[in-house]
């Protein structure tokens, strides 16, 4: 019988998987989470990101501060998202203790979506940061009543990012250095989905995939809220950026079930 | 001779002892090019991440109202990809030879292990010229940037000098990293600041005033210079000998730094302390 047969049908069985077992996984897996780690590496680093970015734009001449902070400040959510679902999912295996979680007959979806929330909390951690410093030096000012829309570009966006991560660890389940992956797909999105570089600069092929990643529909909201667009124009690219990051997440979901049924078959949940 | 005779005496130190330095580093130098050559991580540091960096550099280039050459780009590109390999190679290099179980026989053995960990270094910093010749092509292939070197042997000698210097850096960074646990998440934090100070992308006049003593300090702002002088065109000779001089600081400094680590180890029995 497959895992996924096994689901649980208790609700309360579901929850206590998905927000206990979710925290569990994160403390346990998430390399970056004591604050040695935590403050070099998801506040230090997308701090300094965010300038280099702000001087190279204003080196080249191009773009203006508020193109590169409302960029970064959201990119930035891509680190948790990306590398931390990675782990969340990857590490499993590279620790060994794959085979016992499968074993188990908990929920898969609340096993796997319940993993995506402290990611995601850390993801929004690391945009607020970024913006509050570029307020700080840079002179960020978005104005008041665009705010609310601002924090909801960068919650869709930190949760495509989610969901994208979680594809990525779906196939660290599988691939023996995701990490490579991982890094390969964070520095290609800087360039791909309009970070750094507006989007209409790049040539059409990269355009099209650009459309197809998270972060690309969100930062154009973002960018469009900090501007004074108002909060109506931005709908279509929000929208856009949930169903991109839906259709990550439901790839990953997909991905999980047939690696795991793959896993069964011959054996190889814990193969390096 | 028996196996006894053979350990009692100078296993390392056969041939002429005018030999025995140099033949460490460069074994070392060697042995550390081929394996890293081998690493995922690594090609992509050197590799993968300046030619993206390189791309967006160049594109906000084309796209902006500045006329700086594209060449000045795919070189500051270029150092920051050294830069990097040299920051996550070096920055944990006692720290990995820990875990590999290496520590313990290398400070044992009768070779200095300071020649040990600056082959090392060097050796690191060497895979970094992957990155300098990908975002030259790169700049060329794709860009059309204008491959003209005013001065190629001057670059040549600009490129050897800045490697050695960051190597010698990277000794610094590995024996001072080692007082810190958690040194991978500062070799994480160390990429961007240093990129954006020592003006590889940046020019230092847009930078304020205060950062400029800090870029003195670090040889990637000379080396840099002195790539694009030798290569755009001016003065290399001044950049290149504030190279050479923070070389020989980082290298007295490493020297230093790697005694007292090691005996610090030694006299508390933390060696193989994780």
């Amino acid at each position: 019988m497959s895992g996924l047969a096994l689901a649980g049908s208790n609700r309360s069985h579901f929850w206590r998987v998905f927000f206990i077992g979710g925290l569990i996984s994160y403390r346990a897996l998430f390399y970056w989470i004591s604050p040695w780690q935590y403050i070099p590496t998801m506040l230090g680093a997308p701090l300094f990101q965010i300038l280099f970015f702000v001087y190279l734009g204003r080196a080249a001449g191009v773009g203006s501060t508020n193109f590169f902070v409302v960029g970064n400040s959201i990119q930035i959510c891509s680190m948790a998202g990306i590398y931390g679902m990675t782990m969340a999912i990857a590490n499993e295996r590279s620790f060994q203790t794959l085979s016992p979680i499968l074993a188990t007959p908990s929920n898969r979806l609340a096993l796997f979506l319940g993993r995506g929330l402290p990611v995601l909390i850390t993801a929004l951690q690391t945009c607020l940061f970024g913006f509050l410093v570029s307020a700080l030096l840079l002179d960020f000012r978005p104005s008041l009543p665009d705010l609310p829309g601002l924090a909801l570009a960068v919650l869709v966006t930190s949760a495509s990012c989610t969901g994208f991560g979680m594809a990525l660890g779906s196939i660290g389940l599988r691939v023996r250095d995701v990490f490579l992956v991982s890094n390969i797909a964070y520095f290609l999105m800087l360039l791909l989905c309009g970070v750094e570089v507006p989007i209409g600069r790049l040539p059409l092929a990269l355009q099209a995939v650009a459309q197809l990643l998270p972060l690309t529909h969100g930062i154009a909201a973002g960018r469009a809220l900090a501007a004074g667009a108002g909060f109506l124009s931005t709908v279509p690219d929000i929208l856009l950026e949930l169903l991109v990051g839906g259709a990550w997440a439901a790839a990953a979901y997909l991905l999980f079930a047939y690696f795991e049924r793959s896993g069964r078959r011959s054996g190889a949940f814990d193969r390096l | 001779m028996s196996i006894a005779q053979e350990l009692a005496g100078p296993v390392f130190r056969r041939g002429p002892s005018a030999l025995f330095w140099p033949r460490t580093l460069i074994t070392g130098w060697f042995f550390q090019l081929k394996m890293q050559a081998q690493s995922g991580f690594m090609v992509l540091t050197a590799l993968v991440q300046p030619l993206i960096f390189a791309s967006i550099a160049m594109t906000d280039q084309q796209a902006g109202n500045r006329t700086l050459p594209l060449l000045y780009f795919a070189l500051g590109a270029g150092i920051m990809g050294i830069w990097s390999t040299v920051v996550f190679g070096c920055g944990g290099v006692i720290s990995w030879q820990r875990h590999q179980g290496m520590l313990e026989p290398l400070v044992m053995a009768p070779s200095p292990f300071v020649l040990v960990l600056l082959g090392v270094t060097l050796g690191t910093a060497t895979v970094g010229l992957y990155s300098m010749g990908a975002t030259l092509l790169w700049g060329w292939l794709v860009f059309g940037a204008h491959m003209h070197f005013a001065a190629p042997l001057l670059f040549v000698a600009a490129v050897v000098v800045t490697v050695v210097s960051l190597g010698l850096l990277g000794l610094v960074l590995g024996s001072s990293f080692v007082l810190y646990r958690n040194s991978n998440a500062i070799s994480n934090m160390l990429e961007y600041p240093v990129w954006l100070i020592t003006g590889l992308l940046v020019p230092l006049s847009l930078l304020p005033g205060w950062t400029h003593p800090l870029a003195y300090l670090l040889a990637p702002t000379w080396g840099v210079q002195a790539l694009r002088a030798a290569a755009i065109g001016g003065d290399s000779a001044k950049p290149l000998m504030w190279c050479a001089v923070v070389s020989v600081a980082y290298l007295l400094l490493g020297v230093w730094l790697v005694r007292v680590v090691e005996r610090r180890a030694r006299q508390h029995a933390t060696l193989n302390f994780q």
